[in-house]
């Protein structure tokens, strides 16, 4: 055959070549994977070097005391922990049953072609970027709930014996609550989002033979799909609150910005991700600045341990589900 | 037109048939499965040789030992020794590249890559040769005629492959395969995912390529096996059970599990 | 009442309140849409996009502003989408089952959905406090490292998609690996990655947190990339929380600029994701 002679010569030349390149991509593609960890690496080395003073100076303290003074320089992150503790919970208490009821909408109940153009609505929830949030909070949403719903709820829960504290006091807009509601509107397209993927990864087989004994829809789900995915249901549920936790401007906005810890939710509060984002430009003072640093440190420790924990449960859904 | 060949591998105007490869005592493992077990068998040059058996005898495994594309994936290894002409190609730091530009492969499903039909044709070719214009054109069109297709992709070359029909698809790969002039070419099961008037084309297609190349061929239709191939190898759980002229094993088997399989007692 | 009564009426109540949680949460969408549309139209003359950002009292436009973001975000997915290509290359086509991949792969995820504003803090402790001074690079960076783990992640599920019986062919014709990868994978995998990348890039257009300690904000007209740089997320932070009409007037029409490119951005991702299911 004629490429006989030709092909051994030449094709020595290029499969060198090759092997040249093979080297070359394959180290180039591994540098970057490792640059991703290294990305996480930086960011937990940058956080603890640049919070050191702040923790030698106040030691565990810090995460228990509610002081924050620039001027007699005394920190402690108890307010802001608080309200981004808060914060999330009223986002997840909200957000969790809405996103549950959307998921199981999209997935059960919703006609076929109705169901990409929905989905993709709900997701531009997500995709609607968080200062956004943040602005219609502070202009459209707070005066509506100071003017109607706020009135409306100190005159009925805030008038009950013992927890009438938690909805008391004259009605700002601003504050824990409107907070914690916005966000919850922010988290539920996330949430909702995976648990609808999870929903999909119960075997069409396994809701078939259930409705093939008479289930009602509502059985199916909460008998069946429930179950099956109760994993990956926690995961979503956790992803979202490692959202809550870590959102920024939309919560700067409508929070109050007051570095204090108030028992009503109708009262204005911060958050960790507030206070970096409001303060930290103005921060005279290295301890001052340290202990924002700090604050972030926390933050993201925190967000880290929810984060991870999500992924273990949805990577343990998927083998469950993938076999 | 295919040539008028007879099934018999030496007729009075044909030379008689050259041993192009010797497989002897291969054995494959995926990890620790044994999946092939001491296989020996020769392939002969300008002739099609057809493995068969059921599900799982690993007819696929020791066609895809021949062009060592299991290397992609680790766990999976062979021992044993497969000489192609005088070269052991199972040898350890064998370049790889290399050989599977002297053996073409054309899979079950038909795979055309995401480019124009011209490209999908000279992707192989500009691995290795450096070719002018004109010629590079030449090459393309000889290799789409060899294949049956230049009738009808002539006027679309720099059309997307994807753009073609099941069948055509196929013959793509087929074209693709042969513009490299390999010596051997390997099909698995090229038309089992076919209609069977593609099929028909591929079959004749077959008669006409071996004229010109060594062929082994994986297939899961007997009476494929039977209608296109010279040499028959039975397989059964990773052993080979039976070789043989093709026209032997289908009228008189000398095993009894070959004759059960091609009887339809099991499959 | 029969059971059978009780079960149907349990399921009514299971369907009413899923449809009353997607009413609710379209009811959300439909009204943000809607009051960013009608506060920010207002603001949407010629002058926004010809005039800089104006001292407070006075009537102005958001040009530098504009130009900041533009030029960050450029910038950003100029740096970040070679690096997240080339790792998802690596999870997808080296790490088939490896340890070490597994452990990018996690922290990736994690990196995905971390607080940017902590991104922020982390680009001022290696650059701003480095460099002594703000600038539109750090800005730049910490955008780009916001869209890393994004297009890490489309890359890796994309190049996933494509069947392995495409790289087998190309290997089998005597293809080097890398030739594989970048002549095939790529090429089928294009489509889903370019999505990825609109879909980094809309990300980053609203992102406000981790520009606030890097790029910080500029009054005037700047070009230089060395120096604190204005940009429309940390702009309309300023001009809304002011007490000042004019400037809130602007900062609607800065929002709802962004929001015009994030869902444009979006919904042409989507859209070039379906292209490609109908091919298939």
């Amino acid at each position: 055959m004629p490429a006989d002679i030709a092909l051994p010569r030449v094709a020595a030349a290029k499969s060198r070549h090759g092997a040249v390149g093979d080297f070359i991509f394959r180290h180039l593609t591994f540098l970057f994977a490792l640059f991703v960890l290294l990305i996480l690496g930086g960011v937990i080395v940058a956080l603890i070097s640049g919070s050191l003073p702040a923790l030698r100076t106040f030691g565990v303290s810090f995460l228990y005391t509610d002081v924050w003074n620039p001027v007699t320089e005394k920190f402690g992150a108890l307010a802001p922990i608080y309200g981004t503790l808060v914060t999330s919970a009223i986002a997840m208490l909200v957000g969790i049953p809405v996103a549950f009821g959307v998921a199981v909408f999209i997935t059960e109940i919703c006609p076929l072609w109705l169901k990409r153009p929905l989905a993709t609505m709900i997701e531009l929830l997500a995709a609607i970027p968080s200062i956004i949030y943040g602005i219609w909070g502070l202009f459209v949403f707070a005066p509506f709930i100071q003017a109607y719903i706020e009135p409306a709820i100190i005159d009925t829960f805030g008038q009950l014996p013992g927890i009438g504290a938690l909805f008391a006091g004259p009605p700002l807009g601003i504050g824990v609550l409107t907070a914690g509601f916005i966000l919850s509107i922010m988290v539920l397209p996330f949430i909702s989002s995976i648990m609808r993927d999870v929903f999909e990864t119960v075997p069409a087989i396994l809701k078939e033979s259930a409705y093939a004994l008479g289930s009602t829809r509502g059985e199916v789900v909460w008998r069946i799909v429930l179950p099956f995915t109760r994993i990956g249901v926690v995961g979503a549920i956790m992803l979202g609150l490692g959202r809550a936790l870590g959102e920024t401007m939309a919560v700067t906005f409508v929070i109050g910005n007051a570095h204090r810890i108030s028992a009503s939710i109708l009262q204005p509060g911060t958050t960790i991700s507030a206070s970096l984002a409001n303060e930290f430009t103005e921060a005279v003072g290295d301890l001052y600045l340290s202990s924002l640093v700090a604050l972030g440190l926390l933050l993201f420790v925190i967000s880290f341990v929810v984060l991870a924990i999500a992924k273990i449960m949805l990577l343990q859904l998927q083998k469950q589900a993938g076999g | 037109m295919p040539p008028a060949a007879s099934n018999s591998p030496a007729t009075a105007s044909e030379p008689a048939p050259r041993q192009k490869v010797l497989i002897r005592n291969v054995d494959f493992y995926y990890g620790t499965f044994k999946a092939l077990k001491n296989v020996t068998m020769p392939l002969h040059d300008k002739r099609v040789t057809a493995f068969i058996g059921p599900s799982g005898c690993g007819k696929s495994t020791l066609l895809r030992v021949l062009n060592r594309i299991y290397e992609l994936y680790p766990g999976q290894r062979a021992t044993g020794e497969v000489i192609v002409d005088d070269e052991n190609i199972l040898t350890p730091g064998l370049d790889l590249n290399l050989l599977r530009a002297r053996i073409g492969m054309v899979f079950q499903k038909p795979t055309p890559f995401p480019m124009s039909i011209y490209d999908n044709i000279a992707f192989g070719i500009r691995l290795y040769e450096n070719l002018p214009h004109h010629e590079l054109d030449d090459r393309v069109e000889s290799a789409l005629r060899r294949a049956a297709l230049w009738d009808e992709v002539k006027d679309k070359l720099r059309q997307s492959g994807l753009g073609l029909s099941g069948g055509q698809q196929q013959r793509l790969c087929i074209a693709r395969a042969v513009a490299v002039q390999p010596e051997i070419l390997l099909l698995d099961e090229p038309a089992s995912a076919l209609d069977p008037i593609s099929t028909q084309r591929i079959e004749e297609l077959i008669a006409e390529l071996k004229v010109d190349y060594c062929i082994a061929i994986v297939t899961h239709n007997m009476q494929q096996a039977a209608r296109t191939s010279d040499y028959t190898a039975f397989m059964y759980l990773g052993e080979l059970i039976e070789f043989d002229e093709t026209e032997r094993i289908f009228t008189h088997p000398k095993q009894k599990h070959t004759e059960d399989y091609i009887t339809g007692r099991f499959g | 009442m029969d059971r059978y009564g009780r079960r149907r009426i349990a399921n009514g109540v299971v369907t009413t309140l899923s449809v009353a949680a997607t009413a609710f949460g379209l009811l959300w969408l439909i009204l943000v849409l809607w009051t960013l549309l009608w506060n920010g139209v207002a603001a949407i003359t010629p002058a926004l996009f010809s005039q800089m950002t104006p001292p407070p009292g006075s009537a102005g436009g958001l040009l530098n502003a504009i130009f900041g973001s533009v030029v960050m975000t450029l910038t950003a997915t100029l740096i970040g989408t070679p690096t997240g290509i080339l790792a998802g290359t690596f999870l997808a086509e080296y790490s088939r089952g490896n340890r070490f991949g597994e452990v990018v792969r996690f922290i990736n995820d994690i990196l995905l959905s971390a607080p940017s504003i902590i991104v922020g803090l982390f680009v001022y402790e290696i650059m701003v406090i480095r460099m002594g001074h703000f600038s539109a690079w750090a800005g730049a960076v910490a955008l780009a490292i916001i869209v890393i783990p994004v297009v890490v992640r489309t890359t890796e599920d994309m190049l996933n998609l494509v069947p392995d019986a495409l790289r087998e062919a190309a290997s089998a014709l005597g293809s080097p690996k890398w030739k594989v990868i970048v002549m095939v994978s790529y090429r089928a995998a294009i489509q889903g990655i370019v999505t990825g990348v609109m879909l980094a890039v809309a990300r980053i257009a609203g992102e406000t947190a981790p520009l606030l300690f890097t790029a910080l904000n500029n009054q005037f007209w700047s070009t230089n990339m060395n120096a604190p740089m204005a940009n429309l997320p940390v702009v309309i932070f300023q001009f809304a929380m002011s007490p000042y009409s004019d400037w809130q007037e602007l900062a609607w029409g800065g929002a709802l600029l962004i929001t015009i490119t994030v869902l444009f951005l979006n919904i042409g991702a989507r859209a070039l994701a379906s292209l490609g299911t109908f091919k298939q």
